[in-house]
Order: C-alpha cells, then sequence, then structure tokens
C-alpha cells in the first residue's frame, strides 16, 4: 500500500501530528512524505526514514496545498492519503477526497489492516462511542488524532525529491497571519498537565494552578469556563473544543468535569480532582480526589512537592 | 403532571430553562450574599421579554396563555425566587392600572414595560399592611390637582420602577370606600425611595419604602373613580395571589430537584440515600404538595380567565403554595444533612426565599381568614 | 447580502449518548434533538452581519420529521427564511452524500429565495458525529472557495473578509462571493429568543421538499460504520475529605508517591 503523508509545517518545524501520521503510514505500508514548500522542513522530515517529496508552493495558502497534494497522490498513485489532525488536517482531507471521489475519515485513533482495506477506529458523541469505519472508495484519505500514535525514529536521512505540482486552483487569498499567542503550548506531547476550571474563582487565583505545573514541569491546561473568562488563552484549552490530550498525570483543579472537557483527558494515565464539591462529576474519572478548595490545597500541594525534591 | 401547556409553549419553556440555567442560577449565587439588585440578569430577561408577559397582547403584549406563563413564571421561580418576585413585579403594578384605569393610562404603563421599564404597587404602610382600610397616606383635591402625603413600605421594585400605583385616602370618614388609587410616575417632586430592606431571602428582589411629601399629580392620574381604589386593590391582590403561589411551586420545585439529586449521590450504610424508606417518603411528600399546589394554581387561574369568582381558590392556592414551599425547603434540608445547613449548598437559600410565601401578598393567616369566611357563606344556615 | 446557512438537528450534546444493547447502535431516541451549536454560532454571525451590512439569511436543514420544529426556532433568532428537505432516500449516507445533496439543494434554495446566496455557511462539525467534513466537501462540490472556522466576516467591496481562528491567534483570508465558510465559535453566545418572535416562529409553516420536489439525484457514498462500541470505563478511585486541609493533601501525597505518579 502506497501511502502519501502530508506533513505540515509550521514555523519551521514539523507538526507533531503530521509525524504521528507518518508513523502510522509506515506501520501500514510504504510511506512518502509531502512537505509543501520549505527544503528545510523537507531535510527535517528525511530524517524520519520515509522518502520526501517537496513540492514548491506557496506553503501559506490551503488551496494551494491541496493543489500539490492532489497533484502528488496522482503522480505517485498513492492508495492512501494521511493527514495530522489539526485544523490545516481536518480542511484539507475532506476536500482532497471530494475531488478524489472517496471518503474521508477523520480523527483517527488507530488502523488495522483487513484483508486490502484498513478499518479505521474513531471517536464520536464526545467519546462516549468509538466507531469502526470502512471507506469504501477508491483512494483512503484520513486524520490522525493527535496522541493517537508515537512519532517515527529517527534514523539515516532519507530520499529527496523535488516536485513542481503545476497551477492550482486558487480561490483564497491570504491577507494576514497574526500569533495572538506568543507561548508554545505543547498539551498534546505532555508527560504531565495541570489544568484549572471555573473554580478556581479569578484570574489571580488561577495563577496558582500556573505555579503548581512549573513546580512539577508540567504544561497547564484549561477547561472551557477558565477560557471564557480570559484568565489564560484558549491556546491552553483542553476538551471536546479543544485539545486532546493523553499525559501520564492530569491534574483537574476546579474542574466540575463537564463531559466535554472530561473527553479530551479521558485519555490520561492518571487523573487527580482537586474539587470543593464532593459530588463534582470529575471525582467519577478521577484516580485520586481531593475535596476541599483547591485555592488552599494547591498552596499546601507546591509546598509539599518542593520539599520532596 | 405539571402545567399542561401547547406544543408551542413547550419549546418556549425549552428556552426560558436555558435561560434560567446559565443566566440565573450560578449568577443569583453572589447577589443572595451581596444583596445588589442584580440589574445584569434583569437586562438579559428583559432582552427576553420575561419582564412584560402581564401586558394584554391588545396593548403590545405576547398573547401567552395564563397556564403558559404560569409554566414559565415557575421556570424561572425554580432557579431564584426573587428574580421571578422582580419580574412579577411588573404584572403585580399592571393590574391596578388594567383593572381600573382608562385606555391611555393603560397603554402608557403597558409601554413603559414593554421598553423595559418597571413599575410597583404601592398599597402597604408601617401601619396598614393587610388591614389595608388602616391607611394613613392622604391625598387631597386641590383644582385639577391631587396632594399625596405619607409612607409606604415594603414595596417591591420601588428603586426602579418607573410608574407607582399609589393607594390613598381621598375620604378618610367613608374607611375602605374612601379610598383610591393614583398614578405616580418617577421623578415627581416629592416622591422619593427609601433604603432597600435587608432581607432574609428573595435577595434578588429588592424592596423599599416611599415616601410621598407634599406630591402633586394630576387628577387624570387617578385610577377609576374616587373611592374604588380598596376595590382595585383588592381585586389586584386576588390576581397577585395566584402568581405568588405560582413562584412558591418554583421554589419547592427546585426543592425536589436539589433533594433528588443529592440522594442519590450520597451513600451510607453501603447504598445510595434514596434508597431508604425515610428519605424516599420525604422525596414523595416534596412531589405530593408540590403537584397539589401546582394544581391548586392551575384550577385558580383557570377560574380567573373564565370570569367567574376566584377569591376563595386564589387564597387556597397562595396559603398552600407558601406553605408547601417552606415544608419543602425544611425536608431538602434535612435530606441533605449537614451539607444542607451549609451556606456552599444551595438548600439553605430555598429556606430563606421560601418563607416570604407565607407572608406576602397577604398572609397565610389572612389568606385562612378569607377562606374560612367563604366557608362560612357557603354553607350559611 | 444572502446567506445560506446549511443546519443539522443532532441530539443534545449535553446528554451522553450510549450505545442501544440490543441494536448496538448508538440510543439518541429518547434525547432532545437540538439544533447543532456551530449552526447556531453561524445565524448569530450571519444575523449580526445583516443586522449591520443589510440582507437576508435563510436556514435550510436535510431531517426527518420534528426537524421543521428546529427550523420555526431559528426563525425565532435570526433566520428570515427557512426550508426542510425530508426523503427516506436522505437518512442513508455518509459526509459525501450530505455535501452532495446540500450542492444539489442549494439550487432549489435560491429558487426559492428567488435570490442567489452570496454566502453558505456550516457549522465547522457538529457535535454527535464531530466530522468537521461537510462545509469542506460542499465547497469542493460547488468549487466555490472555503475558509474554515470563521469568528468574524466583514465586506469589502465585492469581496469578503474572513477571519479564521487559529490555535495561535488568527489568519485573514480574502475570497470572492460567493463563498463557502465553516463557522467556529465568535466570541459572543447566540441570542436567546424573545418571546413574541418565538411564538411568532412557531406559527411559521416551513416549506418542505421530497428528493423528487428538490430535483436531488443519487448521493454517492463511500464510507461505512463496521461496528460500535463504549470505550471501557474508568473507575472512580479514592475520593479523600479530611477536615483539614493540611490532612488532605498529606494523604494525597502518600498516595502519589505510592502510586509512582510523582
Amino acid at each position: 500500500m502506497e501511502i502519501l503523508v502530508y506533513i505540515e509545517v509550521k514555523e519551521g518545524e514539523l507538526v507533531q501530528g503530521s509525524l504521528e501520521a507518518l508513523a502510522a503510514a509506515k506501520e501500514l505500508g510504504n510511506a512518502t512524505a509531502l512537505v509543501a514548500g520549505d527544503a528545510d522542513a523537507a531535510a527535517k522530515a528525511a530524517v524520519y526514514g520515509a522518502p520526501v517529496v517537496c513540492a514548491k508552493v506557496d506553503a501559506a495558502n490551503p488551496d494551494a496545498i491541496l493543489g500539490a497534494v492532489e497533484a502528488v497522490c496522482k503522480a505517485k498513485n498513492a492508495d492512501a492519503v494521511f493527514f495530522a489532525g489539526t485544523q490545516w488536517g481536518k480542511d484539507l482531507a475532506p476536500r482532497l477526497a471530494s475531488r478524489a471521489k472517496t471518503g474521508c475519515i477523520t480523527d483517527v485513533t488507530g488502523m488495522e489492516k483487513d484483508g486490502d482495506a484498513i478499518l479505521y477506529t474513531r471517536p464520536a458523541f464526545g467519546g462516549t462511542v468509538i466507531e469502526k469505519m470502512k471507506n469504501h472508495g477508491a483512494l483512503q484519505v484520513c486524520t490522525i488524532r493527535s496522541g493517537s500514535y508515537s512519532k517515527p525514529e529517527a534514523g539515516a536521512p532519507a530520499s529527496i525529491e523535488e516536485c513542481d505540482p503545476g497551477e492550482a486552483d486558487i480561490r483564497v487569498k491570504v491577507l494576514e497571519a497574526a500569533k495572538e499567542i506568543t507561548e508554545a503550548v505543547n498539551l498534546e506531547g505532555a508527560d504531565i498537565i495541570v489544568s484549572g476550571g471555573r473554580g478556581m474563582g479569578s484570574k489571580e487565583d488561577f495563577q496558582l494552578v500556573v505555579e503548581l505545573a512549573k513546580v512539577l514541569g508540567a504544561t497547564v491546561g484549561a477547561s472551557r469556563p477558565a477560557i471564557e473568562d480570559g484568565w489564560i488563552s484558549r491556546a491552553h484549552q483542553v476538551g471536546q473544543s479543544g485539545k486532546i490530550v493523553a499525559p501520564k498525570l492530569y491534574i483537574a483543579c476546579g474542574i466540575s468535569g463537564a463531559m466535554q472537557h472530561i473527553s479530551g483527558a479521558i485519555g490520561s494515565k492518571y487523573i487527580v480532582a482537586i474539587n470543593k464539591d464532593p459530588d463534582a462529576s470529575i471525582f467519577s474519572v478521577a484516580d485520586l480526589g481531593l475535596v476541599g478548595d483547591a485555592k488552599q490545597i494547591i498552596p499546601l500541594l507546591i509546598e509539599e512537592i518542593k520539599k520532596r525534591k | 403532571m405539571s402545567y399542561i401547556i401547547s406544543d408551542d409553549a413547550k419549546e418556549l419553556l425549552k428556552d426560558v430553562k436555558e435561560f434560567c440555567e446559565k443566566e440565573i442560577r450560578e449568577q443569583v449565587k453572589e447577589y443572595d450574599i451581596s444583596g445588589e439588585w442584580p440589574r445584569e440578569i434583569y437586562e438579559k430577561a428583559i432582552e427576553m421579554q420575561l419582564h412584560m408577559m402581564d401586558v394584554p397582547e391588545e396593548y403590545g403584549g405576547l398573547g401567552l396563555s395564563h397556564i403558559d406563563q404560569a409554566a414559565i413564571v415557575e421556570e424561572i421561580a425554580k432557579a431564584d425566587a426573587g428574580v421571578a418576585v422582580t419580574l412579577n413585579g411588573n404584572g403585580l403594578s399592571l393590574k391596578p392600572v388594567l383593572i381600573a384605569g382608562n385606555e391611555e393610562q393603560k397603554q402608557k404603563c403597558c409601554d413603559i414595560i414593554i421598553n423595559g421599564g418597571w413599575g410597583a404597587f404601592a398599597l402597604t404602610e408601617p401601619d396598614a399592611g393587610c388591614d389595608a382600610a388602616n391607611s394613613k397616606t392622604t391625598a387631597v383635591r386641590e383644582g385639577d390637582e391631587y396632594v399625596i402625603n405619607g409612607r409606604k413600605c415594603f414595596i417591591t421594585n420601588a428603586q426602579v420602577a418607573d410608574f407607582f400605583v399609589v393607594t390613598a385616602m381621598t375620604n378618610k370618614e367613608l374607611g375602605v370606600k374612601g379610598m383610591s388609587a393614583f398614578l405616580v410616575y418617577k421623578g415627581t417632586p416629592g416622591l422619593s425611595v427609601g433604603n432597600h430592606e435587608n432581607k432574609m431571602g428573595i435577595r434578588t428582589s429588592v424592596t423599599s419604602d416611599l415616601l410621598l411629601e407634599d406630591v402633586r399629580i394630576p387628577a387624570e392620574n387617578r385610577l377609576g373613580e374616587e373611592g374604588t381604589g380598596f376595590i382595585t386593590a383588592m381585586k389586584t391582590l386576588d390576581l397577585a395571589r395566584m402568581w405568588c403561589a405560582v413562584i412558591g411551586v418554583g421554589v419547592g420545585e427546585r426543592c425536589i430537584e436539589e433533594a433528588a439529586k443529592y440522594a442519590q449521590q450520597r451513600v451510607t450504610f453501603g447504598k445510595p440515600i434514596y434508597k431508604h424508606q425515610a428519605i424516599q417518603f420525604t422525596l414523595a411528600n416534596m412531589q405530593i404538595r408540590t403537584e397539589a399546589a401546582r394544581q391548586l394554581c392551575a384550577h385558580a387561574i383557570t377560574l380567573a380567565d373564565m370570569g367567574v369568582p376566584f377569591t376563595t381558590e386564589a387564597s387556597c392556592a397562595k396559603a398552600f403554595a407558601g406553605d408547601a414551599a417552606v415544608q419543602s425547603a425544611v425536608d431538602a434540608i434535612q435530606v441533605l444533612g449537614g451539607y444542607g445547613y451549609s451556606r456552599e449548598y444551595p438548600v439553605e437559600k430555598l429556606l430563606r426565599d421560601a418563607k416570604i410565601f407565607q407572608i406576602f401578598e397577604g398572609t397565610n393567616e389572612i389568606q385562612r381568614i378569607v377562606i374560612g369566611r367563604n366557608v362560612i357563606n357557603k354553607y350559611k344556615i | 447580502m444572502e446567506i445560506l446557512i446549511f443546519v443539522k438537528q443532532v441530539p443534545d450534546d449535553g446528554i451522553e449518548v450510549h450505545l442501544d444493547p440490543a441494536a448496538g447502535t448508538p440510543d439518541t431516541a429518547k434525547i432532545d434533538k437540538i439544533a447543532n451549536a456551530f449552526d447556531t454560532y453561524a445565524l448569530e454571525l450571519a444575523a449580526r452581519y445583516v443586522e449591520a451590512n443589510g440582507g437576508n439569511v435563510t436556514v435550510a436543514a436535510i431531517g426527518p420529521d420534528g426537524t421543521d420544529s428546529m427550523l420555526k426556532n431559528l426563525i425565532a433568532v435570526g433566520a428570515k427564511k427557512a426550508y426542510l428537505f425530508k426523503d427516506p432516500s436522505f437518512e442513508q449516507g455518509d459526509e459525501a452524500s450530505t455535501a452532495n445533496r446540500l450542492a444539489q439543494l442549494v439550487k432549489k434554495c435560491e429558487a426559492e429565495n428567488g435570490a442567489p446566496y452570496d454566502l453558505i455557511l456550516c457549522g465547522k462539525e457538529s457535535t454527535d458525529e464531530i466530522s468537521g467534513q461537510v462545509g469542506a466537501r460542499l465547497a469542493e462540490e460547488l468549487s466555490l472557495p472555503f475558509v474554515s472556522s470563521v469568528i468574524e466576516i466583514t465586506p469589502d467591496g465585492d469581496k469578503l473578509i474572513a477571519k479564521q481562528e487559529t490555535d495561535e491567534g488568527y489568519i485573514k483570508f480574502e475570497t470572492a462571493m460567493p463563498a463557502v465558510y465553516t463557522i467556529a465559535k465568535p466570541g459572543y453566545d447566540p441570542r436567546y429568543p424573545n418571546i413574541k418572535a418565538k411564538m411568532a416562529a412557531r406559527k411559521a409553516v416551513i416549506p418542505t421538499f421530497s428528493a423528487a420536489d428538490a430535483g436531488v439525484s443519487e448521493a454517492p457514498c463511500y464510507v461505512e460504520c463496521v461496528s460500535y462500541t463504549e470505550p471501557p470505563k474508568r473507575e472512580a478511585g479514592l475520593k479523600i475529605q479530611e477536615k483539614e486541609v493540611a490532612d488532605t493533601v498529606a494523604k494525597a501525597m502518600e498516595i502519589l508517591i505510592k502510586d509512582k505518579v510523582l
């Protein structure tokens, strides 16, 4: 099976989710990595062992990238195209599938071979239902949910082939790409996440969550109410409308446990919940629950952890 | 059971429920502590037109049936009784205008409310509560004007009202037959609002004294003829009692919700407490009395809609719903045990809120006097 | 500007969906059906756009009986017209089928509306399947410009500027009209209906069309759901609640160290 993987590049770096998609492709067949525009990025992609196609297009324009993926897919006679489960991946995959007159499966968390076909696993209904899907179309197109695969081992660089995909059908013009959030928040790759919710009470007290994260070397997460109240930027949002995370340790502070949030953190190995409401639903999924005011508990917790360091 | 309403009203009720859950339930906790009037909640409620359910359709109102309205008022009361009382205050102040006012007065007051304003009904005085006939407030005719002097107390919405319906004696010697009702607009010289009461419950509703010192109003602001003020006030209260009862039912329903949810989560002796018969019976009794109160409301509303006498039924509904709300709040606290007594949990507030329903719009003792008198009249020998 | 929004009716996402043990499929029969949250964001954004710049908003849905009730509710919160497309053949299919049908339905909507649409909106995803494909595929079916996760639209002569929300900030795209955008959550909530608008909307009669009425031919379908399962449940662990907060923390630390989490 010939599988093309579109490798997304952000500020010169390969996107983690794309590497996961590459790992998935290598498990299933012969993977080829497609990088748009950037020769440096192509070199970075090559170390993961799959041959790289570097398409000379305007990597900032989704229409140009779609044109490149479509052209390379045809040229390589690919049987499948995998994308990262990022916003760009989720935009490009269904559009490619539509052009190729085939189906598309998004948010894939696992794949297995079923004869010549691929059996895809994906969550639906906020994670309470798991679907097994088959795509009967000729071309297999999917997006891989981040955190589902580990990124492939680096090794001896594979070949890089440059390609000119020709004229694409450009329908949108990029006027401005702005960064409002300067910090890099890597929730998907984090080993420990400390998240705060409405129970933190205020922007000032939310800083306790940040402090606890600092002491633990953890990434800061947040539930939707904390984001909506402006206590922290939305790059930190964990949950169905934010990031799906799977750290070794997840500490939920002042989070009641709306399904929206829980479904984004349910894959964590160990969940600790701190909430003053003993009946908060977060406790029903927590390995360890601390009943009490997070604003009082966190400072003591920080102290204890510092002591033991 | 609940109120039997149309499918369309059910859809509306879903919106109201969503509004209450997102905009009222959590928000009122803070206002319950501070006692501040939650203007932001009311502004949103006005946008949804929850403040103008008593404006008749012909004056630009919504055209909801009274039963549909009851279901909505109950839903609001379930989220917060004080908010329901405030919104209902507009209905209370409009009723005397609709009962006794002329077309111009009716349209003007309806317009004030439609445009997001508030009204207040000023009957009670420091020395004249249920015995309204003992009123000390006077209105003296001087040419084309009346000069009003007196003091009113426990006036819902007085601080925010754009118009007031004020009762005053135009002829003291005639007793209740010497009472008249007047429209007084905000900003009239001599009209001032006292401090608001620091109340035990319904703290999201503002209650204040109203002072009238040589308040001069044009004679055309009189509602109906001179001497009809008492009748107007009594008719107003008959109607108001039903809505007061409806709000009480909402409090009772919230008690059931809190107790039932807690009873499923709290485990003692190896099982959730709702599996213990004592708790089951408590919940059942709460349900029985709340539903009974609701159906008394529905019956009184139906009679009023039919235009037949409903005074006894309204009094029954008011007294029963008030007593039921208090008992259910006490029960809910008992189900929650120590947590029920804690301010961290919502049920202690329900008791504080519930208590007023045995007091305002005529105490439950007065209701019983009314009911008792009517029972005697019915079986007069 | 004439805006068309395609809306999907979904089970209330505030309620957990589980499998029907007998059928082995998601049991949504008893769950209230509501308009997909992102579609309601699209309507609010569109309503605000036409309030500021003029125009009309049409909502349209493919759905079974009862979908007309959802459309009536949308008329109360900013939609001017609503069309329902109901046909047994519409109940089967995947995202490709839906997008293909919607593309065919645009024509019927335009004929009914009496004017072509300048902009077609969808929610960025539906809260049930969360596949997020239909808007993108619809744009391809119609060969129109596509921008996803839009949170703001501004007019710019005969063009539109769409502000797309991204993880780090935003990207502004310029597109010609007509275009297809999908809408994310803007910085505001959908309005509540006022009672008058609501009760008037409930009296509306929603024009309803079958596949034949709308001239929809058979749609392609590629994806099949082979089976549904439920993920393994997480067991609730230990809950600590001591009188003194310090004791709660001390006990928790002991357990965290014993469990080798810290």
